[in-house]
């Protein structure tokens, strides 16, 4: 029996929603970058599930993830830049921290 | 693997179908790990004979006859010596780490072609599996730096990552100027594409002008990312003392130089494939006894390699670390963006005799001025103090 | 296959609890790589074999760097994340939108039943050599595009992070 494309799809669910928790819940920007970076490659795992169950033509699906993995890439980077910048000014890296508009 | 199973499949006529499968995926890994450690004990054991020579001493030469078993005797004295745990380390972690420094090594030898068909696994990625399990071996020195609880052992972890990170990206690109030369990432293909045009040893790559550069810029990057001298300041014992495994002792520090070592000796095995042309070499053509011959050029050219290594530790300085990141990035970056350029110039020109030369001039040029922007101002004659 | 599917499934729904659940930081980011290598391993299940390479090569030896580079840089050597987070109003929100997520992508893949049948296509994998193809045949455009942003990211990660540097000077 081969596993059938639904159980990727739910599989890939289940860890964006765990991505999705840890980005509401936890109070760490690094962490909520973690957990951003979980959803990505849910949707990424989605885009392979796809394309090997032969749903796009023949090579669109590696090519979409492909050019996902690479913005992911650019924006861990920026992401953690502002980590770092945040906290240079803050003195801290706890998002509820940074609330105020001013410099 | 498929070679052998091709080889075994016919005997097995009558016998279970897994049988042959089964035996092909065996050999390959019994081979992994039976022969590199073994060239890992006896490097460790030339390494310390060439380095006394080097030095002007003799070595080991008290277990057996040259110090012949002396790597037996390392091996006990480090699996009865007490494993310490320092009482503050992250204990999972730190026990972790030297497992993972083992395993990307070993995994590195998976695609490294020994003779003709005779690859332990024929990757269609060939290369890029290689590049994607190094970067992985820098997470052991990480872990291993931060649980020891220890800010030299943490220096030198975050020494060993900036250093990783800083010298995998001339490495890769060298690189992908042989992949683009080969036109394809299999390591055997690559070594195929260096018999081409009926040129025997000529058409190396290594012998081609953007080969040679390729070559240089690969040598360095190993020897930097497997933290070998001169690139040794993640564990610089005169400024950190050990680095990221000051806090592992016995069999655990063991583990660490097996990994150590094992992707040395594996990433010089991916230089002799990629520039050296891997196991070709006069009479490999011989019917039965040429996959043997074969063999024996590749083993010959990665002790070469190994030796080179050596000879490059025990006479050259260790170099500090603005010297090291700005070497990567000034140096070495340029050229392996330069040489992928060359390779395309290379390639669509016809008259390759013509390609040689003009290649080699821009070569040269680029690393002519390279140099004199990288030192300028950085050498002023030494004036001494009391010695004029 | 049954049996590497629901092993890696296992190995990767755990890291990535680990991973957002873990109070030091550091255990985080070493349980998000093995929630890459579980993903890697699906990729490869999947007969994306370039794909597989690249997560490795791309989120472990670049992303879970930089993350571990974040973390020692914003003077958390310990990776300690500060005081345990108290299970208050936030966090049964937080949780009670994911558990919804979860539920609505799990029924709507179970409402539609084309998911469910559809088998996998012929086991061949696509040669690199067709990628790289594509990158510069079909996909030039988005490729050229994706150059610019990566030097712009280059560029903009370097200004942000050493601008304070020059305020102070």
């Amino acid at each position: 029996m081969t596993i059938p494309l639904g159980h990727y799809l739910i599989l890939a669910g289940i860890i964006f929603a765990i991505g999705l928790a840890g980005a509401l819940t936890r109070k760490n920007a690094i962490i909520v970058l973690i957990a951003i970076e979980l959803m990505f490659n849910a949707a990424i795992l989605n885009l392979i599930a796809f394309w090997h169950y032969k749903q796009f033509a023949a090579l669109t699906g590696q090519m979409f993830a492909i050019f996902a993995i690479s913005i992911a890439a650019a924006e861990s980077a920026i992401g953690l830049a502002l980590v770092i910048a945040i906290y240079r000014h803050y003195k801290s890296v706890d998002v509820d921290d940074i609330k105020s508009l001013k410099g | 693997m498929e070679t052998i199973y091709q080889l075994i499949a016919g005997w097995f006529a009558g016998k279970p179908e897994w049988l042959p499968l089964a035996i092909a995926i065996a050999v390959p890994i019994l081979f992994i790990v039976g022969v590199y450690p073994a060239i890992f004990a006896y490097t460790t054991l030339v390494e310390r004979k060439a380095l006394g020579r080097v030095q002007n001493r003799y070595g080991p030469n008290r277990v057996g006859r040259w110090g012949i078993l002396q790597p037996l005797a390392d091996g006990l004295k480090l699996l009865t010596k007490e494993d310490i745990v320092p009482r503050d380390a992250d204990k999972f972690t730190h026990f972790l780490a030297p497992v993972i420094a083992v395993i990307p090594s070993v995994l590195l030898f998976a695609i490294v072609p020994i003779a003709p068909g005779l690859v332990p696994v024929n990757l269609n990625i060939g290369i890029l599996f290689a590049f994607a399990i190094s970067t992985a071996s820098v997470l052991a020195l990480f872990m291993g730096g931060w649980a020891s609880r220890n800010k030299f052992s943490l220096l030198g972890a975050m020494r060993a990552v900036a250093q990783v990170v800083s010298y995998e990206v001339p490495m890769v690109l060298a690189a992908v100027a042989v992949v683009m030369a080969a036109g394809s990432l299999s390591t055997l293909d690559i070594v195929k594409a260096q018999t081409r045009g009926g040129l025997e040893i000529a058409g190396w790559f290594v012998f081609q002008p953007w080969g040679f550069v390729g070559f240089v810029l690969f040598a360095i990057g190993a020897m930097a990312e497997s933290a070998r001298t001169p690139f040794d300041i993640p564990e610089a014992e005169s400024e950190i003392i050990a680095g990221y495994h000051t806090e592992y002792s016995g069999f655990k520090f063991a583990l660490f130089q097996l990994g150590e070592y094992l992707a040395a000796i594996a990433m010089a095995g991916i230089t002799v494939t990629m520039f050296l042309g891997g196991y070709l070499g006069p009479g490999i053509h011989i019917p039965y006894i040429g996959g043997f011959i074969a063999a024996f050029w590749f083993f010959l050219k990665l002790g070469c390699m190994i030796l080179l290594n050596i000879w490059i530790r025990g006479t050259w300085p260790r170099v500090r670390v603005d010297q090291l990141m700005g070497f990567a990035w000034k140096v070495l970056l340029p050229m392996s963006i330069l040489n992928i350029a060359v390779v395309g110039l290379w390639h669509f020109m016809g008259n390759k005799v013509l390609a040689w030369g003009v290649t080699a001039a821009i070569l040269g040029l680029a690393f002519v001025i390279l140099a004199k922007i990288s030192a300028a101002g950085n050498i002023e004659k030494r004036t001494y103090r009391y010695a004029n | 296959m049954d049996y590497a599917f629901w092993t890696i499934s296992g190995i990767t729904v755990l890291g990535a609890l680990l991973a957002v659940t873990l109070r030091n930081l550091v255990h985080c980011v070493l349980s998000l790589i093995l929630f890459f290598l579980g993903i890697a391993a699906h990729y490869f299940l999947l007969r994306a074999d370039f794909i597989g390479a690249v997560q490795i090569l791309i989120y472990i030896g670049a992303v879970a760097v930089l993350i571990l580079f974040a973390i020692m840089l914003t003077r958390n050597v310990t990776g300690e994340a500060g005081p345990q987070e108290v299970v208050g109003v936030k966090w049964w929100i937080g949780s009670l939108c994911a558990a919804l997520t979860a539920g609505l992508i799990s029924f709507a893949v179970r409402a539609d039943s084309v998911a469910e049948t559809l088998s996998p296509g012929p086991k061949a994998t696509v040669a690199v050599a067709d990628i790289g193809k594509g990158f510069v045949g079909n996909w030039i455009v988005p490729f050229e595009a994706m150059a610019v942003l990566l030097t712009a990211a280059l560029i903009g990660a370097v200004v942000i992070a050493l601008e304070e540097v020059r305020n102070r000077r």
